[in-house]
């Protein structure tokens, strides 16, 4: 039982925080929303940090590392509000190094790793909302190649991408498949997202796509798992950076005289806020150190994990608005950026009562971190 | 980083484990895991147990006899004996006043009250909170004057936890009016023996006489008794309440209390009712976090790399769960929580409670009780002004 980071992960940290401190101010990520919401050359420059490789194997170009360095990096990413969809490159690398064969995973491991290919999972659907078990596309077989037809929703970056991640029933069961954005059959409609991110409709008729597992469902559990863990990561972020601009603007700003830190009933909002942040982060940690358990009791300590964080981010981001006043409703100043990614990021991987409803019903006898 | 603990502290767990199954007495553990009155023979028989291995000061360094357990051994030991339905030791002794003793205390004073503490034979109690003095502490007016070699100590103390059963009593008290409150108390111990010491029970909401008035009425205290310096006595106060930083949460007794909640719900057949069943799926995210908080806190204690000022978190975080599991516990029973029935809350009772379900007895009476979780110890609120202060400045 440890929680220090060492020092390899502290100068990961340092080295990710720094790019997005100097990289990645507030005007760049204003400029990159207006643009459409993703910027090629900010996620080339988060692949040049060796980042996009960071679950790839080290012979297939990547760095090899794991949850806790994933974790690492999403908080920092998070710091910045960063619209660069990287959980998808931790996803995608994943899902690649642990499933697929070995010609797929030869043609696309080092493209994702050095950030030449960006490769996204695209499993949401409209009817099934956060169930990815329920999935309407198809797929068919043709001797040994697969053709896809279906629609998928809210694909992060999904226009932007060389290549996606598409789960469809291959003779009732669910497979995963990759598809190359630009191959016949495929058709993705782009459009901005409510945190000023990117994502887009894909569209699959007849589409040529390539086998990636048979058995769809233990992997497609595990890439939303990672999402999760990278989500919860990602939200302690930007918590962490709410929360601190929220107590400088306490400080600074003045009524009746006085700075309203000054005031305890604001004073006690604050201290709810820390404590849903290191709720929060304890959370975090878990789901980070729970990713690699046995699959019954990932996926129970992930969707406690998502709850915890739904229920923070709700709560911080909508204090840190209160708190600011009517600046805090503006465009122009950042918290109701802040805001509007933990909202964003609640309903990303399934939202708070999603999770509620698998921890009620994953519940048993005992219950605690180790059970 | 690792949520594992390691194979020595797995072995360390084990350890105590069959220790305290071996050892643990299960008409006291039955009481415990069905929130039966304990009597003070109940506790003082597990202290005595705890006290011959060696372990009611669990927290003790080994110079003073106890074991010298790391913060993680700690933990490990506590989170086995809540487990096991032992009844949490009685605090003020073992794990409030004999560190104080031990940091400030004369080696007189160590030789012969430490001893007394360690076995468990003599019972302490807490002198903090007046009635003018809840939250501010520092405010305390019970008056200790210099006369020679004695103190004469006059005024009241109140909320004495278990004070009808104490022997030895630790008090904070003014020695001076000079400077800010803080500088003028002193610590002192104090036969409760003594004449013009009384004693007087409150009755709380629940029925029970669970805490005191404790007057002193020119009780002559030997200069002897006095800790450490005259009016340093806040000092030493705070090194008292900097100790056992995660015991407060008492998370180790939430996770036993929500497994208990899970089988009063089933009992009470609302445990498939999907609106009652979020609600214990929301408390056990709870206890999943303040247990991952503590275990945080434990780790940086046991690295030393860093340190998390989160004392008041944890304090408030674990009181709302204790109020909240026996909210939920009272509210899966219903009506049949309502009736007021003494004796169904004693071990043994044979009678016929109404409903059926003779475990509904103490529900109630335990959910009013627990009030007092974000009260004591600095309310909640004192605690989010301790928080907002370092978030704040």
């Amino acid at each position: 039982m440890d929680f220090d980071f060492t020092d390899d992960q502290e100068q990961l940290r340092d080295a990710v925080r720094k790019w997005v401190d100097k990289g990645y101010g507030f005007e760049r990520r204003r400029g990159i929303a207006k643009a459409g919401g993703f910027s090629r050359e900010a996620y080339g420059q988060i692949a040049e940090l060796g980042l996009t490789g960071l679950y790839i194997p080290e012979a297939d170009g990547g760095l090899g590392m794991g949850p806790v360095e994933g974790m690492v990096v999403m908080e920092e990413l998070g710091r910045g509000i960063v619209l660069e969809p990287f959980a998808q490159a931790l996803i995608a690398g994943a899902l690649l190094s642990g499933y697929a064969p070995a010609a797929l995973k030869a043609a696309w491991l080092p493209k994702i790793a050095s950030g030449e290919a960006l490769v996204v999972l695209a499993h949401q659907e409209r009817a099934a909302r956060y169930d990815f078990e329920k999935c309407q596309a198809t797929a068919t077989a043709a001797g040994d190649a697969w053709t896809l037809d279906g629609i998928k929703s809210i694909v992060p970056a999904g226009d932007q991408a060389e290549a996606l991640i598409v789960p469809a029933m291959a003779k009732g069961k669910l497979a995963l498949f990759l598809v190359e954005r630009t191959a016949a059959g495929v058709a993705t409609r782009g459009y901005g997202t409510q945190d000023g991110g990117r994502a887009a409709e894909l569209t699959l008729k007849n589409a040529a796509a390539s086998l990636l597992t048979l058995d769809g469902l233990t992997a497609l559990a595990h890439a939303v798992d990672i999402g999760i863990a990278a989500t919860c990561a990602e939200a302690v972020g930007v918590m962490d950076k709410t929360l601190a601009i929220t107590v400088e603007y306490m400080n600074t700003r003045k009524q009746f005289g006085v700075a309203i830190s000054s005031f305890q009933a604001l004073r006690h909002r604050v201290a709810d806020m820390k404590m849903q942040l290191e709720l929060a982060r304890s959370m975090s940690y878990y789901a980070s150190l729970k990713l690699n358990a046995p699959a019954d009791e990932r996926r129970r300590a992930l969707a406690r994990a998502k709850y915890q964080l739904g229920v923070s981010m709700r709560f911080v981001g909508q204090q840190a608005v209160q708190l600011h006043g009517g600046i805090g409703v503006t465009d122009e100043y950042i918290v109701s950026h802040y805001f509007k990614k933990l909202t964003q990021l609640e309903m990303s991987f399934g939202d708070t009562l999603h999770h509620l409803g698998e921890v009620s019903s994953r519940m048993q006898d005992t219950a605690g971190v180790f059970a | 980083m690792d949520l594992a603990f390691t194979p020595e502290e797995q072995a360390f767990r084990e350890e105590i484990r069959a220790w305290v199954r071996a050892n643990l007495p299960a008409d006291i553990s039955h009481k415990v895991h069905n929130a039966l009155r304990l009597t003070r023979d109940d506790m003082q028989r597990w202290a005595k147990i705890l006290g011959k291995k060696g372990w009611l000061g669990h927290g003790w360094p080994k110079e003073f006899g106890g074991p010298g357990w790391n913060a993680v051994q700690k933990h490990l030991f506590e989170e086995e004996c809540a487990l096991a339905g032992a009844p949490r030791v009685v605090p003020f002794g073992p794990v409030m006043v004999a560190p104080v003793i031990m940091a400030f205390g004369t080696p007189e004073q160590q030789k012969r009250f430490l001893p007394g503490i360690a076995s468990g034979e003599v019972w302490w109690s807490q002198g903090y909170s007046e009635p003018g003095s809840g939250s501010d502490l520092a405010s305390v007016k019970c008056r200790a004057e210099r006369q020679g070699d004695k103190y004469i100590v006059n005024g009241q103390k109140t909320w004495t936890t278990l004070g009808q059963y104490g022997e030895w009593i630790f008090c904070l008290v003014r020695t001076s009016n000079e400077g800010k409150p803080q500088t003028g108390i002193s610590f002192l111990l104090v036969d409760m023996k003594s004449p013009g010491v009384t004693v007087r029970p409150i009755v709380l909401l629940d029925g029970e006489a669970e805490v005191n008035e404790v007057w002193f009425d020119n009780v002559e205290v030997p200069a002897e008794n006095l800790i450490g310096e005259e009016n340093k006595g806040w000092t030493y106060a705070k090194h008292l309440l900097s100790h056992e930083r995660t015991n407060i949460a008492d998370v180790n007794r939430a996770k036993r209390e929500l497994e208990r909640l899970k089988r009063i719900a089933k009992a009470e057949g609302v445990y498939e009712d999907p609106r009652f069943r979020d609600e214990i799926a929301k408390l056990e995210v709870d206890v999943v976090a303040l247990e991952m908080l503590v275990l945080r806190v434990l780790s940086a204690e046991k690295s030393g790399k860093n340190s998390l000022d989160i004392a008041g978190l944890l304090k408030i975080r674990g009181s709302e769960i204790q109020q909240r599991y026996s909210e939920l516990m009272m509210l899966a029973a219903g009506p049949f929580s309502l009736p007021l029935i003494e004796e169904a809350m004693e071990a043994g009772w044979q009678g016929d409670f109404p409903g059926g379900l003779a475990g509904d007895a103490p529900l109630a009476s335990t959910y009013f009780n627990l009030r007092k979780t974000t009260i004591y110890g600095g309310s909640n609120e004192v605690q989010r002004n301790i928080v907002s202060q370092v978030v704040l400045g």
